[in-house]
């Protein structure tokens, strides 16, 4: 039993110090998958599925409520500057949802 | 009011220490309010969430109590979400090439051969304390945690230039890293600087943060390091390096992390940029670290007032500060100096007569006399934040 624990505790030792090491070849993390859920609304799940095809939908979480211009001016700047494949009428759906859950009412 | 991007954990884990310092004792109930969590990433300590994909991640204001930042506790700001998770220095490559003699692919036994060089220097996402803009602005809600200060280790980029040999009538010098978009329709994220600023002793390839490699989050193996100027430049996880012979005019230099063509980078709150330059060096700021605002401060004994400043690369001449909203400006202590880019720490022995509510401030004058706006300046994209903090504590 304690020659067990010897072991253990020395490829523990072996693997930390490995893992420390600058020099290392092959350095690797895996990153935490985090789940965010926007309010519900019409047009959430268009929201959910398209934004999230380029990043997390903490990025619509964290704003502070915008008025209605703003979020169709970040929704077009997506769309026409940043490249994200969103149709017309799915982009209308989005700006409707993003100004009623996330808007000002403005 | 700053520091009230606490949360409850956090207020939790820094409880002790504040009590210690017996600065603190109740935090009002509104610092709770908004939702920022805290979240452990590879590599990395607790840190605010901010986003996860990519992540973005901030620094706790309570970790720039130290002079230097720990690797685990400097913010984390990708642009895109195809980041590099795994890194085989056997493969990995740092390739130079265009406008020059020959194309090179240095492996990190080769970076390391040149002439090893280090710099302690603040890294400042362009965006930090957004989220103090007023009226709001869209984008990284940052507090005033997208910092750190680091001493940087690596090679000069200009030792690495020569060793391609850079040709005459070189423009910029464009840098890539090892990120890209998920979709080709996406710009990848490419930055450049003028090729004369490549040559600059101080701007190095940085494969040691604080004296061990860097977390994968901040851009291991190495990254650019760019002293005085905001961190977008700093591109993480390098790859490519190339030289060209007109201006670079990749996305992310034309069209975004643009700043109003004026001396303050700013234009009425509200209204709509016209003339732009790139961003380029950071102004000059001061922080208030402790107290933290809205804090209670018990009477009848001195008060530390402490906190950081610093500059775009001219140093720090002083830091006055003020404990009556601004009427009465002291000169305080400095800690050590790091250098022109580091930032230095500001200590001030506040003795406090009457109980009630106090406003303290502090302003930082830069070594050619720079120094901080009493409020925000203003730009739509929310960059370069620099006001005088204002710090409310109520004396009891």
């Amino acid at each position: 039993m304690k020659i067990y624990i010897a072991i253990i505790t020395a490829i523990a030792v072996a693997a930390g110090v490995a893992s420390a090491a600058v020099d290392e070849p092959q350095h690797s993390i895996t990153l935490p998958t985090v789940h965010i859920e926007l309010k519900a609304g019409p047009g959430k799940d268009k929201a959910e599925t398209l934004c999230a095809i380029c990043h997390s939908v903490d990025y619509i979480t964290m704003q502070p409520n915008f008025p209605r211009a703003v979020w169709t001016a970040e929704m077009n700047k997506k769309i026409k500057v940043m490249g994200a494949p969103i149709k017309e009428e799915d982009a209308k759906i989005i700006i409707d949802y993003l100004a009623t859950q996330y808007g000002t009412g403005k | 009011m700053i520091h009230t991007r606490f949360t409850r954990r956090d207020f939790l884990k820094t409880a002790g220490v504040m009590t210690a310092m017996a600065a603190a004792a109740n935090f009002p109930v509104s610092i709770f309010a908004d939702e920022k969590r805290l979240m452990k990433f590879p590599e990395k300590t607790d840190l605010i969430l901010l986003t996860s994909r990519p992540p973005q991640l901030e620094t706790p204001i309570h970790y720039f109590r130290e002079l230097i930042t720990p690797n685990e506790a400097v913010f984390v700001r990708w642009h895109l979400s195809n980041i590099p998770t795994s890194v085989d220095l056997r493969q990995w490559r740092l390739k130079v090439g265009g406008n020059t003699e020959k194309q090179v692919a240095l492996s990190m036994d080769d970076l390391k051969k040149l002439e090893k060089v280090s710099v302690t220097a603040v890294v400042q996402c362009a965006g930090n304390s957004r989220s103090f803009f007023d009226p709001r602005v869209p984008g990284g809600q940052w507090g005033n945690g997208a910092m750190g200060n680091v001493t940087w280790a690596g090679a000069r980029l200009k030792d690495v230039l020569a060793m391609a040999g850079v040709k005459a009538g070189s423009v910029d010098v464009s840098f890539k890293g090892l990120d890209g978009p998920l979709l080709p329709s996406v710009p990848d994220f490419v930055k450049s600087i003028h090729v004369d600023q490549a040559m600059d002793d101080d701007i190095i390839i940085a494969y040691e943060m604080n004296g061990t490699y860097l977390p994968m989050l901040n851009g291991f193996p190495a990254r650019l390091v760019v002293p005085g100027w905001y961190a977008t430049y700093w591109v993480k996880s390098l790859s490519d390096i190339t030289v060209i012979n007109k201006p670079f005019e990749g996305f992310w230099m034309k069209s975004a992390y643009r700043i109003p063509d004026n001396a303050c980078g700013c234009i009425p709150p509200g209204s709509a940029q016209k003339s732009t330059i790139p961003i380029n060096r950071m102004t000059t700021r001061s922080l208030i670290v402790d107290p933290a605002g809205g804090s209670e401060v018990a009477a009848g004994k001195p008060v530390g007032i402490t906190g950081i400043a610093f500059s775009g690369g001219y140093g720090v001449r002083d830091v006055l500060v003020s404990t009556d909203g601004g009427n009465v400006w002291e000169e305080s202590r400095l800690g050590p100096d790091k250098g022109r880019y580091s930032w230095r720490q500001f200590f001030f022995s506040w003795r406090p007569e009457k109980p009630g509510k106090y406003t303290l401030l502090s302003r930082v004058t830069d070594g050619i006399g720079g120094s901080q706006p009493l409020d925000s300046l203003w730009n739509p994209s929310g960059f370069m934040q620099n006001r005088i903090e204002k710090v409310e504590v109520t004396l009891k």
